[in-house]
């Protein structure tokens, strides 16, 4: 589509090299989990503050 | 956002930043501790063996290949299912005038790895683009054609391989300026001189990602005025 | 700042006295660093000046490691100053981090003069040893090596226990944790390997996570410290900017590491990850910039409502270069770092005069300015005065140099973009074409302005010297009177 998602090419295969296939796929899934869980943690401390 | 009651807003407690970040830097170290395992296993130096194969099949195994490497011919190629250039390693070809077994290749190397930065090469060339910028590139320097069959350098110092050539270059620069920016004498044996030659060879047969880009293909289309937009 | 070597405002802080020390030697490298850096830029223009007497390399080397030595110097000078205010204890082990600072600048001399006078050495192990490791920036033999990790060591020791036994505020909370990591990866530059892709891989462990990621931090201590010292500033903000600084650096900085594995052998899922968490990094810089002027604002106003009459800046040449250091920071590490992180650009880019802008504006924008601006926080501590302003002095040191340094910026980005065109985009990076780019009428004058912009940067800098010696001794006859 577009050309953006495109086939493996990289020498080695790794689980990284996996995640690189298409535009910033392997770069936004990094940052999605680590951004993901500070929704927990400002929860968890919205939760402290309200007691 | 922020709450009414300014007691009750999050994004003003100091707990949840400090939470926040101890988790963002942990996690980003144990990302970056991963990736990095990933990566020693694809830039460890290759085997003579794997170094075979891949000539035998013609593909690349190896990021770093084997110093062994320094016995095939080695070109700079751009590759069209990587969109840029790779180096490609091809027929065997003696290196000053010999096969080199793994054993002896790789002492070579070692010497002329430690070579290089005995003589502080980084503070003047860049290496893999890294270092100072006072000097030309080396990442790819051992197929600068500067240097090949043809180009100046051979005729200036009187020799007729590209290792011969540099080898009697490094021994003694200043002897052949090139230009009024010249390169010091170092002190450089001609033991030594083999052994960073060898160094250069090998860096030159490293998948660099395609850097440097277009490496040295127009040198001679610029000195006659020419351009590449046809 | 020389006349406080005898001064006894610091009875019963041993630990700010030690600071003092530190800062001398790390003022006197600083100058060594531009002299030599002087040195460098005149052999852009003339090559035979010193040609094999005093080679382009040694001057190189002698430039770079003045300069991260001295700012290590002032870093761990600003920690023994700030540890008995925050810790509201006198530093723990105090005897002993003296031994440690005359034993670090003894190896230090050693190690330079070694550079100096012997250079180079033949390809052995004892080279690598003795001499010269030939690993930029990380240059210092393995001995010298070794003797920095015990120093270190001690130095963390004192500081440790210190924060163990006394307050533990926010800010010692991140500066124990940043240093150990600060110190930890010193280590990771320590070994010899025949595989340059393994070199340069581990090499920016100890470069990048130094300079993008612990001393950032580091600075936001200082800062924060600063601000809480020189205008009164609040110390739960403070501590909560430097909360999500910490979140915001590290979360960058850390895997922003990536933008140095585009080109070094490693795998292409690099340019991804380096690229964009690289590109973040400018982001907590904005934060700081923002954080800092706000704070001053903010205190000013407090302090007009309150019908206080005045300026709340109690040491104002400090504040000068903690000013500074915010917009410094995020200009020269910020935007011109952001300029080159992509790989689509640095394909081009890498490994040319564009990435020398970027240093001389981001070491001098992120670091030499707040580090300066601790020495003046330091000799107005070490002359007990009240209020310390401005000296004619000090707005000449901090105007010239800082002119000077965008300036050299400034030619050193033409000369990229020069060199970048021709000899990257034209040419395709051979020898020949280095040279071309090398000799280009616009790259030469582009250099003949650095220099230029060097000398004024020196002259800066020997303001700078005369003010530090004689602001404190001023400032007191005038409190006096």
């Amino acid at each position: 589509m577009f050309g953006l998602i495109q086939p493996f090419t990289d020498v080695n295969h790794s689980f990284f090299g996996f995640l690189n296939q298409g535009p910033l796929t392997l770069t936004i899934f990094l940052h999605t989990v680590i951004v993901l869980p500070m929704i927990w943690i400002y929860f968890s401390e919205k939760k402290k503050l309200k007691k | 956002m922020a709450n009414e009651n300014e007691n009750l807003s999050v994004w003003t407690s100091i707990s949840f930043w400090r939470r926040s970040a101890a988790w963002v830097t942990g996690f980003a170290v144990i990302l970056l501790i991963w990736l990095t395992f990933d990566t020693m296993g694809q830039i460890s130096m290759g085997t003579d063996a794997d170094l075979q194969k891949a000539v035998a099949e013609g593909k690349e195994i190896n990021r770093v290949p084997a110093p062994t490497v320094i016995n095939y011919h080695i070109d700079y190629k751009m590759s069209k299912t990587r969109g840029h250039e790779v180096p490609v390693i091809g027929a065997k070809e003696p290196f000053f005038g010999k096969e080199w077994s793994p054993k002896e290749a790789a002492a070579l190397l070692h010497l002329g790895k430690l070579t290089v930065q005995a003589k502080n090469c980084m503070n003047c060339h860049t290496l893999l683009g890294n270092g100072a910028y006072y000097a030309p590139d080396l990442t790819k320097a051992w197929l600068d054609p500067a240097w090949q069959k043809g180009g100046p350098m051979q005729a200036m110092t009187n020799t007729g391989t590209t290792e011969e050539a540099m080898a009697k270059f490094l021994q003694n620069p200043s002897q052949y300026p090139t230009h009024a920016r010249m390169m010091p004498n170092l002190g450089i044996t001609a033991q030594e001189a083999k052994g960073v030659v060898a160094f250069l060879k090998h860096m030159s047969s490293i998948d660099t990602n395609g850097f440097p880009r277009n490496f040295s293909k127009t040198v001679e289309q610029f000195k006659t005025g020419g351009t590449n937009a046809h | 700042m020389l006349t406080s070597i005898k001064t006894n405002e610091f009875a019963g802080s041993e630990s700010k006295k030690l600071a003092m020390m530190y800062f001398r030697v790390a003022i006197i490298l600083f100058g060594a660093q531009l002299l030599m850096g002087l040195i460098a830029a005149i052999q852009f223009l003339a090559p035979n000046f010193l040609f094999e007497v005093f080679d382009f390399n040694v001057a190189r080397m002698v430039h770079i490691n003045a300069l991260v030595v001295w700012m290590l110097y002032a870093m761990i000078g600003s920690v023994y100053y700030l540890l008995p205010d925050e810790t509201g204890v006198e530093t723990v082990g105090i005897g002993l981090g003296k031994l440690a600072f005359w034993v670090l600048t003894a190896a230090v001399t050693v190690v330079v003069l070694v550079f100096i006078f012997i250079q180079v050495g033949p390809g052995k192990e004892s080279t690598i040893w003795l001499i010269n490791e030939g690993r930029e920036y990380i240059e210092a033999p393995r001995w010298a090596d070794i003797g920095i990790v015990v120093v270190v060591l001690i130095f963390y020791w004192n500081v440790f226990a210190t924060f163990m036994k006394g307050r533990k505020t926010g800010i010692l909370t991140v500066l124990v944790a940043d240093l150990l990591a600060l110190a930890g990866l010193y280590l990771a530059g320590m070994f010899f390997t025949d595989n340059i892709s393994m070199d340069q891989y581990w090499w920016w462990w100890v470069i990048h996570l130094w300079v993008e990621a612990t001393w950032e931090v580091f600075v936001g201590a200082l800062a924060a410290y600063g601000l809480v010292k020189i205008i009164n500033a609040k110390r739960e903000i403070v501590e909560m900017w430097l909360w999500i600084e910490v979140l915001m650096l590290f979360g960058s900085g850390i895997l922003g590491l990536g933008h140095h594995y585009f080109w070094i052998g490693t795998p292409e899922y690099w340019w991804e990850i380096g690229a964009l968490f690289s590109a973040l990094e400018p982001v907590p810089l904005v934060a700081m910039f923002v954080h800092v002027l706000y704070d001053w604002g903010k205190e000013q106003g407090m302090a007009k409502a309150e019908g206080k009459p005045g300026n709340v800046v109690k040491n104002g040449p400090a504040m000068a270069w903690i000013v500074t250091n915010a917009f410094g920071n995020f200009l020269g590490a910020g935007i011109w770092g952001f300029f080159h992180t992509l790989p689509q650009v640095n394909i081009y880019t890498h490994g040319t005069q564009f990435t020398a802008a970027h240093g001389h504006l981001a070491f001098f924008g992120a670091y030499a300015t707040i580090l300066v601006g601790m020495m003046y926080l330091g000799v107005q501590g070490a002359y007990g005065v009240e209020r310390m302003k401005s000296t004619f002095k000090s707005k000449m040191a901090i105007v010239l140099i800082t002119f000077g340094v965008v300036g050299m910026t400034i030619a050193l980005t033409i000369a990229g973009y020069e060199q970048v065109l021709v000899e990257r985009a034209e040419l395709g990076a051979g020898w020949d074409a280095f040279f071309v780019a090398q000799n280009l009428p616009w790259y030469v004058q582009a250099q003949i302005w650095r220099t230029i912009m060097g000398v004024i940067t020196f002259i800066g800098f020997v303001y700078l010297v005369w003010d530090l010696l004689t602001i404190g001794k001023e400032a007191k006859a005038a409190q006096a009177a």
